[in-house]
């Protein structure tokens, strides 16, 4: 018996066979049949945001957490465009996200029809892989490999471009049902399946590993991705090796362990770029050697021999040369690598690394500073949150002085360093993770950029607990005017409207923290009452991120203090 | 692998089997821009499997960054497969057609400049002929140096397509 669907129910019915169960999106034209057929299928939740980079963002952000695809919905044109950034995001970061976005009819495309836009030839170097459907025959195995190719192997987003009158066609039903029209093997599979690393490899990494004097875990987002926690571990306490957690990589192996030592590379704290450049072996875990971390390239570990686990083998000695490339799956790799080292300890070398250890530089005059806000934070919620963050000083102070003991409690931009990134995409770590507190830190420019989306939090019911660091400054961007420059704070000094009555209009609790004795009570009544809430710190306004190394020095040349910045005449 | 070291740049030439669509094209070529390739000549045709095209890329380069452009071809959807090989492990032809004139009396000379390169006149009208030659980057461009004795109106370059030497196809192994 043939049963005739449109091309929206069938996509409907194919993200429910994915196991989709909330979509990010905001409705508009050429997306309308899409939005006619969603009501017959109650178990896909949409949630309506207010500005469709909010959608891409919330999806990266449920992905993130949750370890799946995130799903977010556009129409053509603007509403496609406006994804745009949300998708760099999640491409820089390596999240799964699936874009969907409606597109004119058919018989209109390349015509200048109106909200015509080329979303595929746009998104081409942001996503994996995109697919214009031209018929809604192909629309199920369409989705199906969609998905695949976004969670599959080094995960990314995907963009599915459906015209008007494909979403309104009609088609016999029975021949997509199921998972009938999943075909990975057909022609859409990439060239190369991953080469098999060499065993030989793994031995040769462990004889380095046994014999290195000064050694080195730098551990990445990879170990996130794979969830390679305790295999990090184990790796970590058979050999005494320190384990450095880059930014993405941070929450991957907890901060109260012994070994571990803290951020590299920009901002990372002096002993760790220190260790860095002693070191004699390094094995970099799911990292891919930006240039935040390495500095300038030239001065970059220069007596260290590098062990890269990396799943990308394109990554492989793109930015440094490689002594021993593992490429594959990071907990797999690591889980042979800990059977094949031997066991050893590291005293002295963590005893050499401790002498690097210096009391860090005093960025704060007063007592509100970032460490209590973060501590009072921790505090609330008996260490069982998680911390969003968004772009600038505050992503590096909460990155530096928070304690992350589970791991992914830690989610941030960190490839594009998108700002506005915070808010939205802490309302799809809450949906990921029911129950648990999620906090949206950002400053007062980024939080400025996306908190239109407080509408939808309370709409929704989302309850996402928002901290503003208001600093009235463009912080980071000033402090580099500050530094290289001539203090001439270009269009850095910016205005706020007043938060608490912002959270007043939009019917949610706010309160405004300006000296270190409320904070406390701050965070705790935030957390206490149900649904959003807003709290927003007056912090010092012309702080700086210490230390820092300047762009294109390396990693040997800290700005470590205020006496230490340098002076530049105005230029 | 090739005579060209790490470090040493010469002409290679990248190969890829891919769909032929004009999505994966776009994304291939895009690739090439996005990762700041230095391409000399970029050509695109059928290849012996239905529904597969070949699009050959030549760049100047050292084996590192080749090596580096075939890997991030590989991770692409529709890709069959990528190589790459030193153009010197291989054969690499373009086409080319120019259109050139002469008053009558060097029309002989003329004709002998295209004997001498085994071109051929595929079109002799009153004012101009089109000449078509076939080789080498380096015998094309001798070609159409003689050629410019005379007066040039106009040349179309196909770009090369290359052929590692040896056995090995892709179409042997998958068919």
């Amino acid at each position: 018996m043939t049963e005739l669907l449109t091309g929206a129910q069938i996509l409907c019915r194919a993200l429910l066979e994915e196991g989709v169960e909330i979509l990010f999106g905001y409705p508009g034209g050429a997306i309308m049949p899409f939005y006619h057929a969603l009501p017959e299928h109650p178990e896909l939740r949409h949630v309506l945001v207010r500005h469709e980079q909010a959608a891409a963002h919330a999806a990266d952000g449920y992905a993130r957490a949750s370890g799946r695809a995130g799903v977010c919905v556009a129409t053509s044109g603007p509403g496609a465009t406006n994804l745009v950034t949300g998708l760099a995001t999640a491409h820089m970061d390596n999240t799964p996200v699936v874009a969907i976005t409606g597109q004119v009819a058919r018989a209109m495309m390349g015509r200048d029809a109106f909200q015509e836009t080329d979303i595929i030839g746009i998104t081409q170097p942001i996503t994996k892989h995109s697919w214009l459907i031209e018929d809604a025959e192909e629309l199920a195995e369409a989705v199906h490999q969609a998905f695949a190719v976004a969670q599959e192997g080094r995960p990314g987003p995907v963009l599915i471009d459906i015209p008007k009158d494909v979403q309104n066609q009609k088609v016999d039903g029975t021949a997509v049902d199921g998972k009938a029209g999943r075909r990975y093997g057909g022609t859409s599979q990439p060239a190369t399946a991953l080469p098999p690393y060499r065993l030989s490899a793994v031995q040769e990494a462990a004889s380095l590993i046994a014999g290195a004097q000064r050694p080195l875990i730098m551990a990445g987002h990879g170990i996130v991705l794979s969830h390679a926690y305790d295999e990090l571990r184990a790796l970590a306490e058979k050999t005494g090796i320190p384990v450095i957690t880059t930014l993405l990589g941070i929450s991957a192996f907890p901060e109260s362990h012994p070994l571990h030592l803290g951020m590299p590379g920009m901002h990372g704290e002096v002993h760790v770029n220190r260790a860095i450049q002693q070191a004699d072996v390094i094995v970099g875990v799911g990292l891919r050697f930006d240039d935040r971390v390495t500095g300038n390239l030239a001065g970059f570990a220069r007596g260290a021999k590098l062990i890269h686990i990396e799943l990308d083998p394109s990554e492989i000695g793109k930015n440094v040369p490689v002594a021993v490339a593992l490429v594959g799956d990071a907990r797999e790799l690591l889980r042979q690598l800990v059977d094949a080292v031997p066991a050893r300890t590291c005293e002295e070398w963590r005893g050499e690394i401790a002498s690097f250890m210096r009391p860090r530089a005093e960025s704060f005059r007063g007592g509100l500073s970032p460490e209590g806000i973060l501590e009072a934070i921790d505090q609330a919620a008996a260490g069982r949150c998680t911390i969003v963050s968004d772009v600038g000083q505050h992503q590096m102070w909460v990155a530096k002085l928070f304690r992350y003991q589970r791991p992914n409690t830690h989610i941030t931009s960190g490839g594009l360093g998108t700002m506005g990134f915070a808010v939205p995409a802490a309302m799809g770590v809450v949906l990921a993770r029911p129950g648990e507190p999620v906090w949206a830190i950002s400053g007062d420019g980024g939080f400025q950029m996306n908190m239109q989306e407080i509408a939808t939090m309370v709409q929704e019911g989302i309850p996402v607990k928002m901290a503003i660091f208001n600093n009235g400054y463009l912080g980071m961007v000033r402090q580099w005017q500050q530094f290289f420059h001539g203090r001439r704070y270009s269009a850095t000094p910016i205005w706020s409207p007043d938060y608490v009555r912002l959270a007043e209009a939009y019917g949610i609790p706010g309160w405004r923290v300006e000296t270190a004795s409320e904070v406390e009570q701050a965070v705790q009544a935030a957390l206490d009452r149900p649904g959003p809430a807003l709290v927003e710190f007056l912090i010092e306004q012309e702080a700086n991120v210490y230390p820092m190394i300047p762009p294109g020095a390396s990693l040997s040349e800290p700005i470590e203090s205020e006496a230490g910045s340098p002076r530049l005449a105005p230029v | 692998m090739s005579a060209a070291h790490a470090g040493m740049s010469a002409a290679h030439a990248v190969t890829v089997l891919m769909e032929d669509r004009l999505i994966t094209l776009t994304r291939a070529v895009g690739l090439l821009r996005r990762r700041n390739l230095p391409v000399r000549s970029i050509a695109v045709g059928p290849t012996a499997t239905p529904g597969l095209s070949r699009l050959t890329i030549m760049i100047q380069s050292d084996d590192t960054a080749a090596d580096r452009a075939v890997k991030h071809l590989q991770k692409m959807i529709g890709v069959r497969e990528a190589t790459t090989f030193a153009a010197q492990d291989g054969v690499a032809r373009e086409l080319a057609l120019v259109k050139v004139r002469a008053p009558a009396e060097r029309y002989g000379e003329l004709l002998d400049v295209v004997q001498l390169y085994h071109a051929s006149v595929v079109d002799d009208s009153p004012e101009a002929m089109i000449v078509e030659l076939t080789g080498s980057e380096a015998f094309v461009l001798s070609c159409i140096r003689a050629l410019e004795r005379f007066e040039v109106l106009q040349v179309a370059r196909s770009g090369a397509v290359a052929l590692e030497a040896g056995s090995h196809t892709y179409e042997d192994s998958h068919a």
